[in-house]
């Protein structure tokens, strides 16, 4: 029984869409992926609820017991980035049933968030190489999929870009994973763990490094490989684009934690070091990407790569305080930056339009709507005392703490360039004297839309508020991913 | 083998880079279908030399030590996985044509292009 809500996570939303694939436009469907989206969540909860102060939870798919079998392994980090997912998911669900009458929606939409959401819980949970890399071929093949299902005859070529860069990304990761295999002899977490402390120090280990490094930081969207991303990511209807905003990225931030906080040995000095600074350019190109662009998705999506940069530069300068304030970062982010996507989208439906030249009027016709974008906005930019601020403040203590002058200015930079640009979207779309299209309030979906960012907002102040717990809980988080003794007995001789 | 293996690898990948950044969709699709089989290569050769081994199937006993079944089976899945995305590109590039009509990623993304008005919506 208990080996069954392990794999729930998967097992779940792969049902799910199954069933949604065989519903067809049946009316029920709607309810039924709502369900499912809640009892996901829910699930997601109480395994982070047992793992706080645990060993991870294990599960032996086929009865093989690591290393040699497939096993999933969930530990705090994995359970809360399997509740973050289900947060989202729910969130992008609920705003997407809001936003299209039943008739018009795409019957593939639904079932295909399904399968993404499944890859992407198979990446959290998963704990060998291997698996790893058939969770992101689930999770990107699904995510090519809703891509380019709605996007209309001029939009299309902008999926060519992401199908490429993540297709050259896959095979990366199958040369590293090849690589591993031919250096440790396995592909499991732990068993490459044991192995690689005698080989820290090598060259070979630095070079497989940087290989990791190459392929989840282009996963990740960190500089130089961004490219794939600002430019696709407004193509997206704007649920799914929510959904793509907050997890997606975060994925290839995830993995960049896993592996080099748990599965290689701490001593990495010029892998940190590169990762740090190609953190501090990422937020620096990516909020000047955000500056220079008028329209809204647009400018959110180049900030999802500012704010990769921080998660980034966390991970570079690797301390156990460093790490727990990505976590921290991470939770704080996925929240914010979705709930930005769907105001961008209520937008839209509003203003006919997310061209900052042609939205306005906003504040007048929905003052809500501009309280949430406004806290959101600033919790991006880190404003005390919302959720942005504490992540951005333990990374600046951290940075002055190893005296890291440039890269704490970075952040502070990036930070203050972030306020501008939100700052550009308040201006154009709230505070404009006129709306070339007018301000359309006679629709009544805008309601359950803002209802939907309403309700992402009041999670993103309770974090802010509840940092204290928030804090603990990623500090036990980062504890259990660096102590990499317990995981290794744990794995190898004890549970399993 | 070994040596040679490396050099056919290293060749695989060139040649695939040198066709992905050319601008024919065909040359591009071409130069990724290459791209996941030097991937594939790769992981082959990290069941070490083949050379006096047996096949990785039980049979009850006979023969040597069998090759390294693992990286094989990496390769399986690598090849499904490959296959379907490949399968998708194919029609992703498909559809480009017959939406902009053009099979020439350089003019694809030409700055000076721009939107048709009668599809602004």
């Amino acid at each position: 029984m208990k080996a069954l809500v392990l794999a729930l996570p998967i097992l779940l939303p792969l049902l799910t869409a199954i069933v949604l694939l065989l519903a067809g436009r049946r009316r029920w469907r709607r309810w039924l992926v709502a369900l499912s989206a809640l009892v996901q969540l829910g699930v997601a909860l109480v395994l982070a609820q047992g793992a706080y102060g645990q060993p991870p939870q294990v599960l032996a798919l086929g009865g093989w017991a690591a290393p040699y079998g497939i096993v999933l392994v969930i530990d705090l980090l994995a359970a809360i980035m399997l509740a973050l997912g289900a947060l989202t998911a729910l969130a992008a669900i609920l705003f997407g049933l809001a936003e299209l009458p039943p008739e018009d929606e795409n019957p593939l939409r639904l079932p295909l968030i399904q399968f993404l959401v499944t890859g992407i819980n198979l990446a959290f949970c998963t704990a060998d190489l291997f698996n790893l890399f058939v969770a992101f071929e689930v999770m990107l093949i699904a995510s090519y999929a809703l891509l380019t299902l709605e996007a209309d005859d001029w939009d299309i070529k902008q999926a060519f870009p992401y199908l490429a860069l993540n297709l050259v990304g896959s095979t990366l990761f199958l040369v590293a994973a090849g690589l591993t295999y031919g250096m440790f002899g396995s592909l499991n977490f732990a068993l490459i763990a044991e192995r690689a402390d005698a080989l820290a120090g090598t060259p070979q280990l630095t070079l497989l490094s940087l290989l990791f490094l190459t392929v989840f930081g282009m996963k990740a969207g960190v500089f130089p490989l961004f490219y794939w991303l600002p430019n696709s990511y407004p193509i997206l209807p704007s649920p799914v684009a929510a959904l793509y905003a907050g997890m997606l990225t975060k994925v290839g931030v995830y993995v960049l934690l896993r592996i080099f906080g748990q599965v290689l040995p701490p001593d990495l000095p010029l892998p940190h070091l590169l990762m740090a600074w190609l953190a501090a350019a990422t937020m620096i190109f990516g909020v000047l990407g955000a500056v220079s662009r008028n329209f809204i998705r647009g400018i959110l999506s180049f900030h999802i790569l500012s704010q990769i940069g921080y998660m980034v530069l966390a991970i570079g300068l690797f301390t156990p305080y460093a790490l727990a304030a990505a976590i921290f970062y991470i939770i704080h982010h996925i929240v914010v930056k979705s709930t930005l996507f769907l105001v961008g989208g209520t937008v839209v439906v509003l203003n006919r339009t997310d061209d900052l030249e042609k939205t306005g009027r906003l504040w007048l016709a929905t003052p809500v709507l501009g309280v949430i974008f406004l806290l959101q906005a600033l919790s991006l930019a880190g404003i005390p005392p919302l959720s942005g601020f504490w992540g951005k403040y333990m990374i600046i203590v951290e940075g002055v703490r190893q005296q890291e002058w440039v890269l704490v200015f970075c952040a502070l930079l990036a930070g203050v360039l972030t306020l501008f640009s939100m700052l550009k979207i308040w201006n154009g779309a709230f505070w404009a004297a006129s709306a070339k299209e007018g301000v359309h309030t006679e629709e009544r979906r805008w309601r359950p839309m803002a209802a939907v960012a309403g309700g992402m907002t009041v999670v993103s102040l309770g974090i802010g508020f509840g940092a204290e717990f928030f804090l603990r809980v990623a500090h036990e988080a980062a504890r259990q991913l660096l102590d990499r003794p317990a995981y290794i007995d744990f794995l190898l001789r004890g549970g399993g | 083998m070994m040596w040679e293996t490396a050099i056919l690898v290293g060749l695989m990948f060139g040649g695939a880079c040198f066709l992905i950044l050319q601008a024919s969709f065909v040359r591009i699709l071409f130069g990724f279908i290459l791209l996941s089989n030097a991937a594939n290569l790769f992981l082959l050769a990290m069941s070490g030399r083949p050379d006096g081994k047996t096949a990785p199937v039980l049979q009850g006993g006979n023969g040597g030590p069998p090759v390294d079944p693992l990286p094989q089976a990496l390769i399986l899945t690598a090849i499904v996985i490959g296959f379907g995305v490949i399968a998708y590109m194919v029609v992703l590039l498909y559809r480009t044509f017959l939406d902009q009509h053009t099979a020439n990623a350089c003019e694809l993304f030409d700055p000076r292009r721009e939107r048709p008005k009668e599809d602004a919506s």
